[in-house]
This record gives structure tokens, C-alpha cells and sequence, in this order.
């Protein structure tokens, strides 16, 4: 036992606690009683510089280790998922710049940055007891975030319902882990994994793993557990739910995979429709179907752009847990160039309507007419971003479905059965198509009433075209960011075949 | 029949291990110590009362209950008889499933509480403590803060302002100094290594300086002062203030259920007294003639209970005491004073012992 | 005589969770609040029975005197009346019951098969007195100890700027 090496495997996370302190710090003392603006632009800068200092300093200092045999795991899969958190809390930390609902301003970034260490936390573990605490860190961070804007209805109503939803998906979740501990007497996933072999299966294990999968189904926003998002994305301050729908996103996708792959990986069973055996396969298939199902068809109603994405994030939720279904590392790879790039892309997505619902005071369908003249910039990254969500190519949201598909059809070959879902995956994939369009018509074809320019911050402006040309590259070069994901991963675990 | 319900049959069934094989001596002995220690604590509850009432008259000058028996000292019987035979009124108000029950709660903690105090050292082969936990120490925090539910519930019981404001100034104030005291009693952990209170008192032997009162004199005066704000005493007895509530959360209580919160307050006060003495003044032990080991003979067992009730005594009276002396203290500054001044001491306090047995270590 | 005192404590925990959540007689939240009370209560007695000492005592200390206390405490100022009875809709209820009655054929399927074959559950690795517990904490899991004091900080900021008047 050395605190010292501990240290040095989370200096990433230390970097990133210390801004904490010292924006709220800052906004607490010197700060105090300036304008709003001010306190914003300083903290928003703190809040950037300490994750770009937590990105050069994993980028620099590549240390690897596992630490009391799992409890902490620092290896490259890891380390390049912690860069693109903090890249995702960054740019939200600048779109927030673009928003003024609140005066307590340092306490905002704080709780961005605090969320964030929980996302860090949650990648960098693969000890429940860690995990379980590491997920309430970044949930209890996020119910905050949701229930920000005090002055608003809407955003407590968002914050109360994410919090008791979440209180009762991390008392399931809770449950499930104290069970599979008590079948084990293990908190670590590989020894669980070990111990749940030699037993027979029994039925105790399935309300184990159906417990976990409650859980964890509400982080992701899967069907049936999805309830809670479209208040949420709507009411919550946008900044809020755009680093619940990209942050909390990839972090909980990352610990759902190694949740299932590795502390599971002895109760796969199958989902294909010929062969149905139980386990987490069949599970997560029904929960896949049901999110593509109900995400798609729901989001065709909607008229407000936040719950149009919200209904949306279900569906794509959906789509990605095809990926931890095909249980191969192909499918993990696939996952996280997924889970990454829509990140990415629902940011820029939230970043336009962060600035449209701010001029028109609206984020209704309406509001959005005539976008394309009054800020040729935005309408061009919203094109992008909606299209990239409709999985157009050359764009990254294109490449992110084919890998998924591929990886789950080469995963269930040489019998194809789980070939019902990819089919049902593509046909509401050509669903989905309309309910972007429905925006993008708004923005390119509709004329507003008053035609005046929007004014948009520099920050926001830069940042936005940033996400789109992100979106456009790995959309063009996919190939970029794979490569790296599945050399990062043969790193971490070698033992994994291809 | 009824040769199953014939007496002999019965004995024999009684006698049967299997039905009551746990009927241990030990068992046997734990009764007899509970029911001695309750005993003696609800006497002492009757007689603190009589103390009180008798040295509050001597500080003002006046001479108090001396009619009953010789100095009154049936006084707290005939308050007894009194408090039983008086009408017990309920007000139509009143919530009364939570009205019954509150005065009940009262009294529960401050018995609970002395199960894991040494009260002895030895009599005989017994060990003069009830139950012998290894936290010990947890246990009569666990306990103490339950008391807090018998004025709250009371509080929301009476269903009218006075007792309401006092049941919540009570709880606050409560939960406010729990904090200032269980951080104050850590450096006394830190110090011993252990959280059995028979461990405590034990590593306090030897001499008179080796009692924590003078080891760790930061943590008594925080423990002290969160004492009398645990027990409601003044200068802390914010939620009877009786000039602005009447008499907080015990208004509409009358005869026998008024008493029981009476003898919950001064059972609370024993409790604490016990405490203390355990804590900071040695217990049982004293550092002379080889007081300090545990008794061979019965005597020597007899002669460290009165130790021990000496310095709980000891420290009743200077609570009722400082009761007489003082004024009381403002809601606000008693707020200020706990969470201001005594919880950042406390702390300070914990790091200091750290580092001062580091350095030693 | 300690299996008989499981079942005590074990029906009690029970018995009073579901008073707490779905009391016949009462809907005042002072109720719940106080079934609550007697449900950390009686998991501490089950926290005993397993030689968890220290848990036990901590449950009482924070959970029923500490966390309770502050619940009463709010609902007592916020002075809360009795809890309408809402009639659920009956998709509602027929898919509550439907997931509940699932769920609860599969804990009586576990149950049943752990009748047969006595489940092989883990021995406790660790007993449940302060000074194993402390060596865990600060040897083999100082992380999520480490991480719990960020978690609190969370709530801290979090109730302060969520509970604090705007100043206006």
C-alpha cells in the first residue's frame, strides 16, 4: 500500500479537484459582488484550463497501474476516455458562458467539475464499492445541476423528478451489487466473474443482475427506465442537460460494458431469437429494442427541441447498448467510438439551442424558423449535428452505427440471430431521419416573423465549430479515433481476442 | 388434557434445555445487574429532584420541601404519589397516538445509555458493567441521540405554538451539540486506541494526572459544555425556557405524563453525569492505595461503585448548581457558540492529538 | 436463540418498512417518518446478530438519531397535512403489478431453490469491530473513502445554493 503511487495515478482527478477548490474559492472571495459576466468568463476559464491541464497531463505523463488489484485501474483505455470527459465538460464549461440563469456562478462550474470527477471515477474503477459511490458522486452532482435555475418551475420540477427517479435506481442498483457480493463475497469485478462460475446459475444471480441493469438502464436513459429524461432535458438549464445527455452518457456506458464484460462475463446468455438462454444479453437486447422503439417513435411528436433530443437520447441509448450486447471487444470499440462521438455531437446540438432558447426565450420548434439567416453559423453546425444524429454519411454518426452493427452481426455469426435487432435498428434509423428534418426545416426553410441576426459569443461560436468539425472528421476519418480506441484497448487488456 | 397443563408437567417442560437452554447464569447475572442499575437509577432520579429543589433554595436564600419525613426526604415520594393521583388531562387539540408515546421515548435513553458504563470494577467473579461492548462508546452516542424524538414528538403532539417552537428549538439545539461532542471525545480515542469504556477507564489509572481532565482538557470543556445543551440545562435549556415558551414542549402535559418527562430530563442528566465521570475523571478508579486495580474482595468491589457514584454524584450537584448561578444564553448565540466556536475547537482539537502522538509514535 | 432473534428484527424491519410506505391507518409523514425510525432500529439489531458492531451502532447514531432528527425536523416546519389518497390509473397500476408480481416470483424462485440447495454464500472475511474496519478502509479501499468526502462536499455545496434565498 503506497499513497504515494496512488497520487501519482490520479493526478488527472487531483488536478481537477484542486480547480474546484479554487473556482469556488475565487468566486467566494475576490469575486464576490462583480458583475455576473465577470464571475462567469473567470470561472468558465479555471474550469477549462484545469481540464486541459488534466488532458496534457494524461496526455505527458502516460503512467499505467492497477492499484489494490482493481479497486483503481489507470491503463491507456482508461486514460483516453478521461480525455474526451474532460474535452466534453470543457466545451460545456464554455457554453455555459452563453447562458445567465444563475448568480451563483462558482458553485455551477464547481458542480460541472464535481460531475466530472464522478465520470472520472466511475471509468477509472472496477471495484463495486468504488463504482457505486464514484455513480452517486457524478448523480448527485447532476441532480444539482438539473435543479439549478431556482427561479424556474420547470427546473426544479427537472431536478426533484431526476433525483427521486435516480434515489430509486441506485437503491435497486445498490441492491443488485450487495446481492452479487453476497453470492461472491467479492466487490472486485474479475473475482466476482471467478466465483460466479463455479456456482451453478442460480435464480438469486438473475434478480442480481436484474437489479444492476435497473440501475444502470436509468443512467443511460434505456426503456422502460427512461422517464425521467424528457422533463429533465427540457427543464433542466441547457448546459445542465447537455453534460447529463454527453458526459454521464459515456461514463455510464463505460461502466455498464465492463459491469457486463467483465464482472458478468460468466452469465452472458444469448439474445438471438432461436436461441434465447439467460443472462445480461437477452436482458439489455429487450431493453435495445424497446429504447429504439419507443425513443424513435416518441421523438416524431414532440415539439419542443430539448425533449425532441431527450426522446432521441433514448433511442441512441438504444443504439449503443448494440454494442455492449455484441460483448466482443470489437463491440466495445465500437461502443466508445459511438458513445464519444455522439457526445460530441449532442453538445453542438444543445449549444445551438442554448443560444436560440436565450434570444427568443424558447425552444419550441417555431423558434428555430429562419435560423439559417439569422445565424448562418449556428444553422450550419445544427445541420450537422442533426444529421450526424440521423446517422448521414460522411458524418461521424454514419460510421458510429455501421461499427456497432457490424460489430454485433460479427458477434452473433456464423447464425445471425441476433440479426432482428440490427434489422429494427435500421428501419427506425430511417425513422428518425423525419423528426431531424422536422428542425432542419424549421431552420432552413421556414421564415421567422423578425429576422434579426442573433449575436452570439465569440466562446460559443468557436466552440460550436469546433464540435462540428470534430463531427465531420470522424466522420470522415473514422479511422482516427478507432484506431487509437483498439490500440488503447489491446494495451489494457491484451487478453482479448480480435 | 390436562396432564399437559399440569404444573409438574410444566416445571418439567421449563426444565427442558431445549426451551429454555439459554437461560445461562450469565443471563441470570445480567438481570439482577439491570435490575439493580435501573433501580438505583430511578432512585437517584427521585432524589436528584429533591437535591435540586433543596440547593436551589439554599442559593436563593429561601429553605424549600422540608415537611416530608426528616429534611424532606419523602419529599419526591409524596411528588410521586401526587403526580400518579392527579387527573391526567388531555387536551381535544392533541395528536394523540404521538401525545401517549412522547413521554414514553422520554424516559427510554437515559436508562439505555448506562447498559455499557462501568459502573464497578468487580464483585465477586462479575464484572461490574452490563453489557462489555467494544463500542462501548458508540453505543451511549447511538442512545443519547435518540432523546432528542421524546421532545420533538412531543412537541408535534401538543399541536400549539409554545410547545412546537420548544420541540424544535430542542431538536436543533440537540443535533447542533451531538456533533461538538462526539468530535470532542475523539482525541480521547485517539489517546486509548480502543472504544470500550472499560478500556477507557482502565488507561486512565495509575495516577491522578492520567484523567483525561488533564489530558485532554480542551475535549472536557467541549464535552462539558455540550453536555449541559444535551440534558437542556441551563445556561442551555433553550427549549423550556419558561419566560418565553411558558414551559416548551411539555405545556399541555399534566399528572403522570408530565413527570415521566420530568424523570427523562433527569435521567439524561445522571446518564451524562455517568459519562462524564467514566470519561474524564477515571470512573471507578482512583489513584490512591491501589484503588486503581480491580477489586480481589468484595469490599474492595462495594468500595468502587461508591467511587464511581461519588464522582457521578459530584458532578449532578454541579449541574443543578451552575443551573442556580446563571443566566441563559440567547437561541442565536447558543447556535453561534456550537457551531461557530466549539465544532472548528473540536477539530482543532482531533488534529493536534494527531499530531502530537505522531510525533510521539 | 440468535436465528429467533433474526426473525424478530427481520419481521420488524419489514413490518415497519411497508408502514412506512403505505400505512392503512395514517397518512401523516410524522408517521412515516417515525416507522423509519424503528426500521434503522431494527437493522441495527440485524447489523448485531451478524457481529457488525460498529456498523450497528454507527446506523443508530447517524440514521435514527442524526438523519431522522433532520427529517422530522422539516417536516415539522414545513408543517406538512396528511397525504391525499390519490387512485392510481389502471395501466399504472396494472403495470406496477405486473413488474412487482415478476419480480417477487423471482425472489420466491431464489428462495425456493435455496431451499434445496442451501445457497453457498460468502463467510464474512472481516469482523465487524472498529479496528478491522479502519485497517480496510485505510489499506485496501482508501479511494472510496476518499471519494465519499468529495460526496459530501457535493451535498454541502448543493444544499447551500439550492436551499439559500435569492437576495433580491
Amino acid at each position: 500500500m503506497n499513497y504515494g503511487e496512488l497520487l501519482k495515478l490520479l493526478a488527472p482527478e487531483s488536478i481537477l479537484a484542486l480547480t474546484l477548490l479554487l473556482v469556488l474559492g475565487a468566486d467566494a472571495t475576490f469575486l464576490s459582488g462583480r458583475a455576473p459576466g465577470l464571475r462567469r468568463a473567470v470561472a468558465a476559464s479555471l474550469t477549462v484550463a484545469g481540464c486541459m491541464g488534466a488532458i496534457y497531463w494524461i496526455f505527458f505523463f502516460p503512467i499505467h497501474g492497477h492499484l489494490f488489484s482493481g479497486v483503481l485501474v489507470v491503463d491507456p483505455l482508461t486514460q483516453v476516455t478521461k480525455q474526451v470527459l474532460l474535452l466534453l465538460t470543457a466545451a460545456t464549461a464554455l457554453l455555459t458562458l452563453e447562458t445567465a440563469f444563475t448568480p451563483h456562478v462558482g458553485e455551477y462550474f464547481g458542480l460541472q467539475l464535481l460531475a466530472t470527477l464522478g465520470f472520472l471515477f466511475m471509468v477509472s474503477s472496477e471495484d463495486i464499492l468504488t463504482i457505486f459511490v464514484a455513480l452517486e458522486l457524478a448523480s448527485l452532482s447532476l441532480y444539482m445541476l438539473a435543479s439549478f435555475a431556482k427561479g424556474n418551475l420547470a427546473s426544479a420540477e427537472a431536478g426533484l423528478k431526476y433525483f427521486l427517479y435516480g434515489g430509486l435506481a441506485s437503491a435497486f442498483l445498490l441492491f443488485g451489487f450487495s446481492l452479487l457480493y453476497g453470492l461472491t463475497g467479492e466487490t472486485l469485478l474479475a473475482k466476482i466473474a471467478a466465483k460466479i462460475t463455479t456456482t451453478p446459475r442460480d435464480p438469486l444471480l438473475v434478480v442480481a443482475i436484474s437489479m444492476v441493469l435497473t440501475g444502470l438502464g436509468f443512467k443511460i436513459a434505456a426503456v422502460p427506465f427512461q422517464l425521467w429524461a424528457p422533463d429533465v432535458y427540457e427543464g433542466a438549464p441547457t448546459p445542465s442537460a447537455a453534460l447529463i445527455a454527453s458526459g454521464s452518457k459515456l461514463a455510464s456506458f463505460f461502466l455498464l460494458e465492463k459491469m457486463m464484460t467483465i464482472g458478468l462475463s460468466s452469465a452472458v446468455g444469448s439474445g438471438a431469437f432461436h436461441a434465447l438462454a439467460a443472462g445480461w444479453v437477452p436482458m439489455l437486447a429487450m431493453l435495445a429494442g424497446l429504447s429504439l422503439i419507443v425513443g424513435n417513435l416518441t421523438a416524431l411528436a414532440q415539439t419542443s427541441v430539448k425533449r425532441l433530443l431527450a426522446y432521441s437520447a433514448i433511442a441512441h441509448a438504444g443504439y449503443a447498448l448494440l454494442g455492449v450486447i455484441a460483448n466482443s471487444s470489437q463491440g466495445f470499440v465500437a461502443l466508445l467510438f459511438y458513445v464519444m462521438t455522439y457526445g460530441f455531437t449532442v453538445l453542438g446540438a444543445f449549444g445551438v439551442v442554448a443560444v436560440v432558447e436565450r434570444q427568443t426565450g424558447s425552444d419550441r420548434l417555431e423558434a428555430f424558423a429562419g435560423l439559417s439567416r439569422r445565424s448562418p453559423v449556428l444553422a450550419g453546425v445544427l445541420f450537422v449535428c442533426l444529421l450526424s444524429l440521423a446517422g448521414i454519411p460522411p458524418l461521424a454518426g454514419f460510421f458510429g452505427k455501421f461499427y456497432l452493427f457490424a460489430a454485433i452481426l460479427r458477434a452473433g455469426a456464423p447464425s445471425l440471430g441476433i440479426l432482428w435487432l440490427v434489422i429494427l435498428a435500421i428501419a427506425l434509423s430511417a425513422v428518425s431521419l423525419f423528426y431531424y428534418l422536422q428542425v432542419l426545416k424549421q431552420a432552413f426553410v421556414r421564415e421567422a416573423p423578425l429576422e434579426l441576426p442573433f449575436s452570439v459569443k465569440p466562446s460559443t461560436q468557436l466552440v460550436l465549430i469546433l464540435l462540428a468539425l470534430c463531427v465531420i472528421l470522424f466522420g470522415c476519418a473514422p479511422d482516427l479515433l478507432v484506431s487509437k480506441l483498439l490500440l488503447a484497448l489491446k494495451a489494457a487488456a491484451p487478453g482479448l481476442v480480435f | 388434557m390436562e396432564s399437559y397443563l399440569s404444573i409438574p408437567h410444566l416445571l418439567a417442560v421449563a426444565g427442558d434445555e431445549k426451551i429454555f437452554g439459554w437461560v445461562t447464569p450469565f443471563v441470570w447475572y445480567s438481570a439482577i445487574k439491570v435490575l439493580v442499575a435501573v433501580g438505583l437509577m430511578l432512585t437517584m432520579v427521585a432524589y436528584t429532584v429533591w437535591v435540586e429543589r433543596r440547593v436551589s433554595a439554599f442559593i436563593q436564600d429561601r429553605i424549600g420541601p422540608n415537611r416530608v419525613g426528616i429534611f424532606g426526604l419523602l419529599q419526591p415520594l409524596a411528588d410521586g404519589v401526587k403526580s400518579f393521583l392527579k387527573e391526567d388531562f388531555v387536551p381535544g387539540h392533541v395528536r394523540k397516538v404521538f401525545f401517549w408515546i412522547a413521554p414514553g421515548i422520554m424516559l427510554l435513553p437515559g436508562l439505555l445509555s448506562i447498559a455499557v458504563i462501568p459502573f464497578g470494577s468487580k464483585l465477586g467473579e462479575q464484572d461490574m458493567v452490563i453489557a462489555n461492548l467494544n463500542v462501548g462508546l458508540l453505543y451511549t452516542f447511538g442512545i443519547t441521540s435518540l432523546s432528542v424524538y421524546g421532545i420533538v414528538l412531543a412537541g408535534y403532539a401538543s399541536n400549539s405554538k409554545y410547545p412546537f417552537l420548544g420541540g424544535i428549538r430542542a431538536s436543533a439545539q440537540m443535533i447542533s451539540y451531538e456533533i461538538s461532542m462526539g468530535l470532542s471525545v475523539i482525541p480521547i480515542l485517539l489517546i486509548v486506541g480502543d472504544l470500550n469504556l472499560g478500556n477507557i477507564v482502565a488507561y486512565q489509572g495509575g495516577s491522578l494526572w492520567g484523567w483525561f481532565i488533564f489530558k485532554a482538557p480542551l475535549s472536557f470543556v467541549i464535552f462539558a459544555a455540550a453536555a449541559f445543551a444535551e440534558t437542556n440545562r441551563l445556561p442551555f435549556d433553550m427549549p423550556e425556557a419558561e419566560n418565553e415558551l411558558v414551559a416548551g414542549y411539555n405545556v399541555e402535559y399534566s399528572s403522570i405524563k408530565f413527570a415521566l418527562f420530568f424523570m427523562g430530563e433527569y435521567a439524561s442528566m445522571i446518564a451524562v453525569s455517568a459519562m462524564m465521570a467514566t470519561l474524564f475523571f477515571g470512573g471507578w478508579t482512583l489513584p490512591f492505595f491501589g484503588l486503581d486495580q480491580p477489586a480481589t474482595t468484595w469490599l474492595g468491589g462495594l468500595l468502587h461503585i461508591a467511587i464511581f457514584l461519588a464522582k457521578t454524584c459530584a458532578w449532578i450537584f454541579l449541574m443543578v448548581w451552575i443551573r442556580w448561578m446563571w443566566p441563559r444564553f440567547r437561541f442565536d448565540q447558543l447556535m453561534d457558540l456550537g457551531w461557530r466556536r466549539f465544532i472548528p475547537l473540536a477539530l482543532a482539537n482531533i488534529v493536534i492529538t494527531a499530531v502530537v502522538l505522531w510525533l510521539k509514535a | 436463540m440468535e436465528s429467533l432473534f433474526f426473525y424478530l428484527f427481520a419481521a420488524l424491519a419489514v413490518v415497519c418498512g411497508i408502514l412506512m410506505v403505505a400505512n392503512p391507518f395514517s397518512r401523516n409523514p410524522v408517521t412515516s417518518a417515525m416507522f423509519m425510525v424503528l426500521t434503522m432500529i431494527s437493522l441495527a439489531g440485524v447489523f448485531v446478530l451478524l457481529h457488525a458492531y460498529f456498523l450497528a451502532a454507527v446506523q443508530i447514531l447517524v440514521y435514527a438519531g442524526a438523519v431522522m432528527v433532520l427529517f422530522l425536523f422539516v417536516i415539522m416546519l414545513l408543517n406538512l397535512k396528511e397525504e391525499e389518497k390519490r387512485k392510481p390509473g389502471w395501466v399504472r397500476m396494472g403495470f406496477g403489478l405486473v413488474s412487482a408480481g415478476l419480480f417477487a416470483a423471482l425472489l420466491l424462485r431464489s428462495v425456493a431453490a435455496a431451499r434445496n440447495a442451501p445457497l453457498e454464500t460468502a463467510a464474512a472475511t472481516v469482523d465487524g469491530g472498529v479496528k478491522p474496519l479502519g485497517l480496510l478502509l485505510f489499506t485496501e479501499y482508501p479511494l472510496p473513502f476518499e471519494i465519499m468526502s468529495i460526496l459530501l462536499l457535493v451535498g454541502m455545496v448543493g444544499v447551500v445554493v439550492l436551499s439559500k434565498k435569492e437576495l433580491k
